[in-house]
Parts: C-alpha cells; sequence; structure tokens
C-alpha cells in the first residue's frame, strides 16, 4: 500500500476518496448490534501457532481453533460474539471480563483460550433461562445496581459465584466475593443490596426524603416514585451494545503509538517498516494527517467555534509535533486484526530531540522553565490572550484591615490537589464508517450533538454528512462530553484504508491519552473579624492543564461564602503531564477542598464549631446580592447535623481520642449551579397509542433515558409503558445540550414536558392519530429565570472517620449527604447518583493519584491498580437525605444533580481526617504515609 | 498481543526440558500458572515469550497432601484451595491468611501457591517498561524517583520489594522448596529461596530459567504452634503489601519459646528479623517487650527519600501482632 505524504488533508481526502465509495458501499448502517455469529473476517495467519481445544460454552460443547495468544475474552467477545463479557482493564485489575470457570469467577482477560481446553465457562449471556431473568438479574434492576452498566455483567457473575458457594451470605461476605469488581459510578452499595437481596437478605435502609420546610408541594402521578430504567433488562442481560461491541462488515482494527518522552520534537518517523506489514491497510502520522482536534484544545468543544478556529494559536493537532506530553499520538495504523496492528506499531521508528519537560504549574511559570507552547506556559484563552481568570469584589486589602481592626485575624495557607482520573469503566473504543462522503461513527459520547458538531468541524465536512451514535455508554464523569481523537483518527484511517475502522484505547491509553481532573495549587488568604464574620477571602490558584487547554481550569468554592471582599486569580497553566480537563463537577471538588479546609481550619483557630461557622459565612444570596429561587442550604445543615449526630461525633479539640485508633467527623456544604436553558424534543404519536420520545441523550449512567421517559409519561398523562424513548443517534434524535453539566433533565426533560404539551393540543384538536396518521411535536425551548435570581441545588455532607495515628491507615464510617436537588424525579437513580457522588470523593480525598516520575515525566499509576481506585471493600453505606422543594422551574422542580454529589466530598473527608488527626492534610490525597509523618512530627512536637 | 506458542506441560520434569529446549533454540520461554501476572507482562512486552510453558497441565501438584508429618502443597495449588483447606487453616494459620489476603477472589481463584510465589515485582518502574536490574538493564530508578513503596532493608543495587504474601508464611514455617530442572531436582529451604539484589539483581530467587517450583513441603507444626499473617494495604482490597508481618510463635502456656516474625513489604526478598525473635523467645509477651522487638526488628533500616513512614508503620504492626498472637484466647 502507499500513503500519501505531505499532503493536506483535504487533498488527501480528495485523492483517497473516489476509491473508498466502492470499497464501502457494502456495510449496513444498521449493524449496531453484533451478529451473534458473526465470523473473523480474516483469514488464518499460518505463522501464528493455533491449537484447537474442547471447551463448554454456557452448556453447549464446543471444538475451536484458536491462537494461542488470543485471551479467553477474546475469543469470547471477537470469535463467538458473546459481547456481553466487557472489557474495563485487560490486566485483571476492574472484573469487568468476569466470567465462571468451571463455577469459579475468573478474569477472562487473565486467562489464555488455548488454556480452557476441557473446562466450562458460563457468560453473562447464560443467566437468564428461556427468557426468565435468573434472580440475581431481577434484584439488580430492582436496585438499581448498574448504573452505566459496563462493569454489571461482571458484577453478577462474581455474584453468581458467590452464591453458587454461599447461598446465605453475609454483607461483608458480598463485599469481599464482589471486591474484584470495580464500579467507577461507585455504585457498590446497590450491587451488595441487590446480591443480598437476591439470597433473600435484606439491607438496611439508607434512604429517606422530606419536602422542604413550608414549602410543601403536590406528589405527582409517575414523578417521584422509585422505578427501574427502562433500559435496566439490557444491562443485566449483557445485551447492551457499547461502542466497543459494534462489529462491521470487513473491519478493521486501529492502534495509537504514543510518545514514549514527556516533551520532545519528531525529527522523522519512519512508517515503511510497519507499511510493510502484512494486514497492514492505513498508517497515520502528522506527516499525513493534519486533522487540528478542536474540541482536545481551547477550552473545549463549547468554545471552540468556527471564529476560534480562525485565530487560534495554539493548535491541537490529531498528531502534534512536539509531542507535549507521554501518552500524546504520534502515529496510528490499521490492520486486519488488533495483533497485527499492536505489531505494526513495534515497526514504526521515530527519531526523537527529546526536550526537558516541566510538570508542576507553579515550576512551569518560573523564568527559564521549559516553554511548552511559543507564547509561554500561562494558557491562551480563545481570543489568544494569556492572562489569569478570576474574579472579584470589593477590596481584599481594605478586608484584611478591617479584619485587623477589629481585633480579628488574617490565616493563610497552601492547599494542593493531585491529577486523578475519570477513570470511566469504558475505555475508549470507537468505529467510523464512510458511505460516500457520509461518515458514521459509533462512539462513547455524552453529547452526540456536539461530537458530531464537532467532528464536522474538525474534518471540514458538512454537519449533515456526519452521523454519530451512541446506544450504550460506560461511564462519562466528564471525559466524553465533545469528540475524541479517537473520533477523528478512526474517520482518518477509514477514510485512507477504505474500510470500517476500530480505535481501541487500551485503560492505560485511557488514563494517559484522554484526560482527569486538573491538578490545583491554592493559596488562601481570610480575614475574619472577632466574631468569626468573614472580611475577606483572596485565592491565588495555579491549575495544571497539561499540554493543551481542555477546559477551563477554574479553581470553585469561595462564591458560597458571604463576604463583602472577594478576589481570586487563577493561572491555568500548561504543564507535560496529560491533559486535565473536566471531571464530575470540574472545578469544585478541588477548589471545595481547598476552601473548605481552610474555612474549616479559621473555624479550628477560632475555637468555633465548623458548622457554626459555616452557619454564619454561608451563602444566602448569590454573589451576595442575587437571591435564589428557593432556598434550603440551612435545612439541609440543620436536618444533616441532627441527622448524622455531629455534636456527638466532632471532637471541639481535633485528635483528643486517647490512644492510636482516633475518631473524627467532618462536614462539608455546597451550593451548586442549576440553570436553566435551550435543549429540544420531539413527540411522535400513530394509531397505535404508543409514544415515542427523541431526543438527543445517550445516557452516560446516571438514567436520562428512563428520566425522559419519566417525565413524558407525567407530561401526556399516560403510564410508563405507553412511552417508548429514542436516544443516542443523530439521524434520529434532535439536539441536545449532551450529559455534562448535570443538566439534560432541566433542559432536555423541559423540551419533553414543552413537546407534550404540544402533542397534547394536536390531540384535542384532532383526535387520536387514525391508521396511517402520525402526529408529530417538535420543541426547542429556552426558558429563563425570572427577576435575575439565580437557581442552584444545595447539600450538605458528614463523614465520620477512624485514623489509626500508628499505621496511618484511614476509613469512614459513616457518611450521610444531605441534597436538595428540587423535586426528586426518580428516587431509586437518584440515591445511586448522591452514593456514587459522595463515594468517589472518599476515593480522591484518601488514595487517588495519577503519579508521575519527575525526571522521566512517565505515569506511574496509570491503571485501576495503581491509581486505587475504590474497591467495594473501601466503600461504606452512604446514606442520603433528600430534602425537595418544586422552585417552579425545571420539569415540576427538578434541579441538577450528578454532579453535586462529589462536589463537597472530598472537602468533607479531609475536615473528619483533620478532626481524628488533629493535623491538617494540606495535600491530596491524604494516605497513609502522609498521615504517618504527621502523627510522628506531632508527637515530636509533643514530646 | 505478540505471537508465542503455548506448550502444556505434563509434568515438572518435562516443564524444565521444554525450557531448556526452547532456550538452545535461541527462544525465551517462560512458565505459567495461574496467568493474571505473566499475561499483564506479556500484554505490555515487558517480558517476550517465544514460548509460554503451561504449568497448569501438571499432574498431580494442584493437591495438598499428608507427608512425614507435614503437609506436601503441590505448587498448582490455587491460593483459593489453600486459604481454605481446614488443615492449613488449623496448622499453618499464617499461609491460609496470607493466601486469602491476596489480590482479588478471582485472582485467587486461579493463581497458583508457586505463581504467587515467583511473580515479578510490582515496582511501578519495572510494570511500566523502565529498562530497570528488573528488566535487564543497570539501574534502579527508584533511588532518586518515587520511592514510597520501595525497600527500608535489603535494597542495593535494586530497591524493589518482594511482592509475594505467601512467601513470608512459607519462610517463617521453614517451608522446604522442592525445584525440578532438566538435570533432576534440588530441595531448598525457604529462607535460601529468596535472593538479594546484591547477589542477582535480575532475578528474585534461585531458580535458573529451566527450573520450576514443583511443591512446597511444611514440616509439621510444633506443639503450642500458632500463627497469623497481617498485611497493610492502600486500600482496602487488590494492592500489595505496603508492609506485612508473618509470624509464628511457638507457645507454652503464656510463655513463648520460639519466635519467627517475617515481614514483606520492606526488602526485596521476605525479611526475617532474628534480633527482634530472639527477644521474644523464653518470655511473656507483654505490651513492653512487644515494643521493644518491634524497634528491634527496625534496627538497621534504611529507608529512601519517601518511604520514611514504613519504619514505624512497620513497628506498630510487629508490636500489635505479635501481642495480639501471643495473648489471643
Amino acid at each position: 500500500m502507499s500513503t500519501p505524504n505531505n499532503t493536506s488533508r483535504r487533498q488527501f481526502l480528495e485523492r483517497s476518496g473516489a476509491a473508498i465509495v466502492a470499497a464501502t458501499a457494502a456495510p449496513a448502517l444498521e449493524a449496531q448490534a453484533p451478529s451473534q455469529n458473526a465470523q473473523n473476517t480474516i483469514s488464518p495467519d499460518p505463522s501464528v501457532p493455533r491449537t484447537t481445544i474442547k471447551v463448554t460454552i454456557n452448556g453447549s460443547p464446543r471444538r475451536i481453533e484458536v491462537e494461542d495468544r488470543w485471551t479467553l475474552v477474546e475469543l469470547l467477545r471477537d470469535h463467538l460474539g458473546l459481547t456481553g463479557t466487557r472489557i474495563g482493564c485487560d490486566r485483571g485489575e476492574c472484573g469487568a471480563c468476569t466470567v465462571l470457570i468451571d463455577g469459579k469467577a475468573g478474569y477472562s482477560c487473565s486467562q489464555l483460550a488455548v488454556w480452557m481446553d476441557g473446562r466450562s465457562i458460563q457468560t453473562v449471556e447464560s443467566l437468564a433461562q428461556n427468557g426468565n431473568l435468573d434472580p440475581l438479574q431481577k434484584a439488580f434492576i430492582e436496585h438499581d445496581a448498574p448504573q452505566c452498566g459496563f462493569c454489571t455483567s461482571g458484577q453478577l457473575m462474581s455474584a453468581k459465584g458467590l452464591l453458587n458457594r454461599n447461598p446465605k451470605p453475609a454483607q461483608d461476605d458480598a463485599r469481599a466475593a464482589l471486591t474484584g469488581n470495580i464500579c467507577r459510578c461507585s455504585n457498590y452499595n446497590r450491587y451488595v443490596e441487590a446480591t443480598l437481596a437476591a439470597a433473600g437478605v435484606s439491607s438496611p435502609q439508607t434512604v429517606q426524603r422530606f419536602a422542604a420546610a413550608g414549602a410543601p408541594f403536590a406528589a405527582l402521578k409517575t414523578i417521584g416514585h422509585e422505578t427501574p430504567r427502562i433500559d435496566a433488562r439490557e444491562r443485566v442481560t449483557g445485551k447492551a451494545t457499547y461502542s466497543g461491541d459494534v462489529r462491521l462488515p470487513g473491519m478493521l482494527y486501529a492502534k495509537v503509538l504514543r510518545s514514549p518522552h514527556a516533551h520532545a520534537r519528531i525529527k522523522s518517523i519512519d512508517i515503511s517498516k510497519a507499511q510493510a506489514l502484512p494486514g497492514v491497510k492505513a498508517v497515520l502520522t502528522h506527516d499525513n494527517c493534519t486533522v487540528v482536534w478542536g474540541a482536545g484544545g481551547i477550552a473545549g468543544g463549547q468554545q471552540y467555534n468556527d471564529a476560534v478556529k480562525k485565530i487560534t494559536k495554539q493548535r491541537r493537532y490529531a498528531f502534534n509535533n512536539p509531542v507535549r506530553f507521554v501518552g500524546d499520538p504520534v502515529a496510528a495504523v490499521a490492520a486486519v486484526n488488533r495483533h497485527v496492528a499492536e505489531e505494526a506499531l513495534q515497526l514504526i521508528s521515530v527519531d526523537y530531540e527529546v526536550l526537558p519537560h516541566v510538570l508542576e504549574p507553579e515550576e512551569a511559570l518560573k523564568p527559564g522553565a521549559p516553554q511548552i507552547w511559543p507564547e509561554g506556559n500561562l494558557a491562551l484563552d480563545t481570543r489568544n490572550e494569556a492572562k489569569p481568570t478570576g474574579q472579584r469584589r470589593g477590596d481584599v486589602e481594605k478586608g484584611f484591615q478591617e479584619a485587623m481592626a477589629d481585633g480579628g485575624h488574617v490565616f493563610e495557607d497552601r492547599l494542593t490537589t493531585t491529577l486523578v482520573h475519570n477513570a470511566q469503566m469504558e475505555p475508549r473504543s470507537c468505529v467510523a464508517h464512510w458511505e460516500g462522503e457520509k461518515l458514521t461513527v459509533y462512539t462513547p459520547t455524552g453529547g452526540i450533538a456536539n461530537c458530531r458538531a464537532d467532528t464536522a468541524r474538525d474534518l471540514d465536512v458538512p454537519l449533515e454528512n456526519v452521523r454519530i451514535v451512541c446506544q450504550y455508554m460506560g461511564g462519562n464523569f466528564g471525559n466524553k462530553n465533545q469528540n475524541q481523537d479517537s473520533d477523528l483518527i478512526a474517520a482518518m484511517l477509514a477514510k485512507q484504508s477504505g474500510a470500517p475502522v476500530k480505535v481501541e484505547y487500551s485503560r492505560k491509553e485511557d488514563f494517559i491519552g484522554m484526560h482527569g481532573r486538573w491538578p490545583t495549587v491554592q493559596y488562601y488568604k481570610v480575614g475574619v473579624s472577632r466574631d468569626g464574620t468573614l472580611k475577606s477571602i483572596q485565592l491565588r490558584g495555579y491549575s495544571g492543564m497539561g499540554g493543551y487547554r481542555k477546559n477551563s481550569g477554574n479553581i470553585g468554592g469561595i462564591e458560597v461564602y458571604q463576604c463583602p471582599n472577594i478576589e481570586t486569580t487563577i493561572y491555568p497553566v500548561y504543564t507535560n503531564k496529560t491533559t486535565s480537563g473536566n471531571f464530575r463537577g470540574p472545578e469544585y471538588p478541588q477548589g471545595y477542598f481547598g476552601i473548605q479546609n481552610m474555612m474549616d481550619e479559621v473555624a479550628f483557630k477560632l475555637n468555633m464549631d465548623p458548622v457554626e461557622f459555616a452557619l454564619k459565612n454561608m451563602t444566602r444570596k448569590a454573589n451576595d446580592q442575587n437571591p435564589y429561587t428557593n432556598y434550603t442550604l440551612d435545612e439541609c445543615i440543620h436536618r444533616g447535623a441532627e441527622a448524622f449526630g455531629w455534636k456527638q461525633k466532632w471532637r471541639p479539640e481535633p485528635g483528643s481520642d486517647r490512644g492510636p485508633v482516633k475518631r473524627g467527623a467532618g462536614f462539608a456544604f455546597m451550593a451548586f449551579r442549576s440553570g436553566v436553558g435551550r435543549s429540544n424534543a420531539i413527540i411522535e404519536l400513530d394509531s397505535s397509542g404508543k409514544y415515542i420520545v427523541r431526543v438527543g441523550v445517550t445516557d452516560v449512567g446516571a438514567g436520562a433515558k428512563t428520566t425522559m421517559g419519566l417525565i413524558a409519561a407525567e407530561a401526556l398523562e399516560v403510564p410508563l409503558s405507553q412511552v417508548t424513548v429514542d436516544w443516542g443517534d443523530t439521524s434520529r434524535c434532535p439536539y441536545s445540550v449532551g450529559e455534562s453539566g448535570s443538566r439534560t433533565t432541566i433542559q432536555t426533560g423541559y423540551a419533553v414536558v414543552e413537546a407534550a404539551r404540544e402533542i397534547k393540543k394536536q390531540i384535542a384538536e384532532k383526535g387520536m392519530p387514525k391508521t396511517g396518521e402520525r402526529y408529530t411535536a417538535s420543541t426547542n425551548p429556552n426558558p429563563t429565570i425570572a427577576d435575575n435570581k439565580v437557581r442552584a441545588t444545595y447539600g450538605a455532607h458528614f463523614v465520620e472517620v477512624e485514623v489509626d495515628v500508628e499505621t496511618g491507615r484511614a476509613r469512614v464510617l459513616k457518611y450521610l449527604a444531605v441534597h436538595d436537588c428540587g423535586r426528586v424525579m426518580n428516587p431509586l437513580t437518584a440515591a445511586s447518583q448522591i452514593k456514587g457522588g459522595a463515594i468517589m470523593g472518599i476515593g480522591m480525598a484518601l488514595h487517588e493519584e495519577l503519579l508521575y516520575d519527575a525526571r522521566s515525566g512517565q505515569p506511574l499509576t496509570a491503571g485501576y491498580y495503581g491509581h486505587r481506585v475504590l474497591t467495594h471493600r473501601d466503600a461504606p453505606d452512604i446514606e442520603v437525605i433528600f430534602i425537595e422543594s418544586d422552585d417552579g422551574y425545571g420539569p415540576w422542580g427538578a434541579k441538577s444533580m450528578g454532579e453535586s454529589s462529589k462536589v463537597p466530598a472530598v472537602a468533607a473527608v479531609g475536615n473528619a481526617v483533620f478532626n481524628a488527626l488533629g493535623h491538617r492534610m494540606r495535600d491530596l490525597p491524604i494516605t497513609r504515609d502522609k498521615i504517618l509523618m504527621a502523627a510522628q512530627r506531632g508527637a515530636e512536637v509533643r514530646a | 498481543m505478540k505471537t508465542f506458542t503455548n506448550s502444556n506441560a505434563r509434568d515438572p520434569k518435562q516443564a524444565a526440558t521444554l525450557a531448556q529446549q526452547a532456550r538452545r533454540e535461541n527462544k525465551a520461554a517462560y512458565f505459567n500458572s495461574g496467568g493474571t501476572d505473566l499475561l499483564g507482562l506479556v500484554k505490555e512486552r515487558i517480558v517476550k515469550p517465544d514460548v509460554l510453558i503451561n504449568l497448569r497441565t501438571l499432574k498431580g501438584l494442584d493437591t495438598i497432601s499428608s507427608a512425614a508429618g507435614g503437609v506436601n502443597i503441590g505448587g498448582q495449588v490455587t491460593l483459593e484451595t489453600l486459604s481454605r483447606d481446614p488443615r492449613i487453616r488449623r496448622d499453618y494459620t499464617v499461609l491460609a491468611e496470607a493466601a486469602e489476603s491476596v489480590a482479588t477472589p478471582q485472582i485467587r481463584n486461579f493463581g497458583t501457591l508457586a505463581g504467587n510465589v515467583c511473580q515479578r515485582p510490582w515496582c511501578w518502574y519495572y510494570r511500566n517498561g523502565f529498562p530497570c536490574f528488573k528488566a535487564g538493564g543497570n539501574q534502579c530508578f527508584s533511588i532518586t524517583g518515587e520511592n514510597q513503596f520501595h525497600a527500608i532493608f535489603g535494597g542495593g543495587p535494586s530497591y524493589i520489594v518482594h511482592p509475594s504474601d505467601t512467601a513470608p508464611a512459607l519462610v517463617a514455617l521453614d517451608a522446604r522448596f522442592k525445584i525440578i530442572g532438566p538435570a533432576g531436582e534440588r530441595t531448598v529451604p525457604a529462607a535460601d529461596f529468596f535472593v538479594l539484589p546484591k547477589q542477582n539483581a535480575a532475578r528474585e530467587n534461585v531458580l535458573a530459567e529451566d527450573e520450576v517450583l514443583a511443591s512446597i513441603q511444611l514440616p509439621s507444626p510444633r506443639a503450642g504452634q500458632r500463627s497469623t499473617y497481617h498485611k497493610e494495604m492502600d486500600r482496602e482490597a487488590w494492592t500489595h503489601a505496603v508492609v506485612s508481618a508473618a509470624l509464628v510463635l511457638e507457645m507454652d502456656k503464656d510463655i513463648c519459646r520460639s519466635a519467627r516474625i517475617v515481614l514483606g513489604g520492606v526488602a526485596p526478598i521476605p525479611w526475617r528479623v532474628p534480633d527482634a525473635e530472639k527477644l521474644l523467645a523464653g518470655q511473656r509477651i507483654t505490651p513492653d517487650l512487644a515494643a521493644k522487638a518491634a524497634e528491634a526488628a527496625l534496627a538497621g533500616a534504611n529507608p529512601l527519600a519517601k518511604n520514611a513512614y514504613k519504619v514505624p508503620l512497620t513497628k506498630a504492626i510487629v508490636q500489635r501482632t505479635a501481642l495480639a498472637l501471643a495473648t489471643r484466647a
């Protein structure tokens, strides 16, 4: 094969386009569901050792010829069509691939198929018999165990293995048996509850709901009742098709070669040996592919528009030179199978000129630091301006003086947070397929409309020629909102090869090639009067953005304090770490950790209970001026403190417990954006009486499909069973904002209400449609909030921890999350979201970090093992209290929720550790080495 | 994955011969048992086999049997089987607890005793493909790098810690390892099986490339023997030991006749602390004595820049575990 060199992308498209039409005319587009008898289309390579094995698969004895190097999961998924078994890490670290081997749970990624000779394998597909679900599957549905569902098959098989040998397990037995199965939605409580329920063992009730004081509202018929997800059956039977399950005829597999250097200039790339390898069909490098990945830089796709594209000085390409972090893509190969593609990567020779690197944002701003962009290391904004972001109100210096004059204090401190990865269970896998000029991409994205617009812009093709499909996706947490480079790489490889191409990122690539939460350094200066009233807050912060500014880099949280003088100055800084971007509550969990630990310290220094201090100083008007549409923060805190037993658990003297094992309690509160805005929905009705609701959501795991169905049913005044929700395909579904910013329920949900109103009007005018008739209502509302009011969701988290000062072990004993999310649409899925966010927050506070080797700039902890993502055994029962209200906005008062549960969690855990230990832990994560060394230093000081 | 041939071994001798043959043909051969560790290394191309010699097909090495008053444990016995075996739980509790503390149920269901003992280091430099001693290179990146999980004893030139949980238990129990090679078999005491980097920086044990750890013999338990394994992890499951302690005490009423204390997570081999053991021998173990023994155990620790916390941590677990075991009802 030949590769056009040094041609522009447009020339390349023109040149290669003609040949492609014929080559790709055959594949049908509805092939999203993989065929059960999909055959390997590659003729066997005689040089690859193969063995015939006898194996029983789900009860059927089979004789199969396998390559010696195939893993069991590869055999199941690629060659037997059993895609219910997922690949989350491919390294025995996550459990998504768990199957039963001779009745015992095992990681099918860590077994070769050839070793299965004579054994019996059971996959998730075997659980339901004659269409009847296994009791475990039923319990999983009823208890809302699957959120994104990507880990569900594995959890089910581990649970099955447990019940096979222990029909009546206790809670600890279930946790132990499932602990090899990571759930990044962190729905651990639900998985354990469901497993126990299937065995007839009940679990304590952990969720309560109250109407906000003095604001009664009417109950609704469909909304507000615990409702299992409408797609739960697909998620527990393995039938849900994620992008990695898509398989098109003639499809090629692609792998990406990544930079091994933190910062380097590519002098030359020799791809000739890779091209010569039999089975290789296309090779891309920066020499022949100059596609710009717009959403990969310059503050994300929302702001990367045509105008920005024209002027920006800092373009991120699909393949960059210089490379700016370990993992920056250098080349991509499409070949007949993934082994050949991987082999070809080994044959690409790259001549690098290694450049000096810098990893920490403060270092990167010092004179003489390695320059990552010619314009310097302070990241440019969309107008090419290099300046810090921030806000200012009043005069902070005057505030400090006033505090001192009043006999008060000024406190200063430095707190840091680290780069942590979204680590959603589904690694990036996408399939691109051209039919003439029309491109279809099957890809995990929380925003099909954004992904489509980005992809069309990046590839310079008309919007109408791009179709994005995402039927199921395995978690998002901010990592999959726009298009990703894999979408572009797949599309370009498909163009060059003339065949559909699937790009697969390994778990390690997902960690280092995608993005994580930006690490921060936060310097606070707080002026407070003698009676504990805030006078002045100043923050100087540094955010490490990696080599590209994918998102804002802000540090949030100060705005929840009522204070006349505020000044924040935040520097988004380029470094040679992996890119930073949005991750569940983008700038808040790290910002809240900073400000609320700072304030907890201020309260401590003033000898005040931190809850009293918060009640004295917290926000009651947005930015001290705009009224909220409703306000329940006081109630969240009061009710939470009461239910948690704050007065008993909080130690007035931190670290005062006798003995090495000390307990303490911490608290943090939250007010989080919950605005309204534009979205679209279509409702169709034909003579069958079934309503079809079309929405541009994909359901990242929060339950959007079900919520949209509930809202439609309520608005249409019909049972949920009469509503079909259609999602996840830009060829059928209208624009939606995408599942980011916790706004689907509010914005798209409101569009559904409007569409329902519209179709009811049509019914009222014309009666129900007759045979052959179809009514359609399409709406595009853009509601606003009256009277300059601000809409927010509120919450308070209370945590009790136990810290062993001799071993450094910190453990959460009790956790209560109180949330006002407005009216709760579906208490079942809502509680799962709150629990998951809290557990993720515990992980960020105590364990997680994408750690780098300073000298080489290499990440050392990419993966579930290294990153210490929490397991079943780490996850405490999270108690949830909903305080419900209806402020008249959103559908029936619904507010945002998904992100908010993580926002105060990290801060609350940090404060609890302080209260138990008596030492402020200023640097995340609060691991045992830091706790131990602090305890040692403390002991020395006391001695 | 790289192309390789899977060869199912019938018996250890044949496995060893297959390895020897491969070596003569200039092929890279690796033994495989449970699979989790080796396949991860193969997928990362840290290990590049031409031949995988599959030991799971060995006949008769997946059982636990009585032998000369003690027990003989086949190398292919899974960690799961080991941890649930009633006799192991009763007479060699430390080994059952160590096996139970490994990774996850899925790994214990297929991971074997021999595989656990022979797994490669989990140092993040080695696992991320750095050309370190363990990968055949000539430096240890942890010395001036991220060394929070590295050795405080026995380091140099490599500072890995031995990753196995069962290994400290086996050393504490005076186990003997039966090794089979192409030329025949030999038996070595557990304590002599593991080698320090200063003896051989590229390997963790005495196995030659074509030798198989076939089985492990445990002596009969002594009168009054009680034992336990304590493991501190970095989250509540599926990490290697940050620090661990395997303790075997021979008790006569409340007097400790003899003690074995072997630490994990602190050295490139299971690290026995004879000075601490001596302090306990012939004594009633009081909180004070346990604290003294813990001090003695950590005397001579030589932490790197980021792992000094292991010193107080190890002290605490030696003290607590010794006291708890001695005073257990």
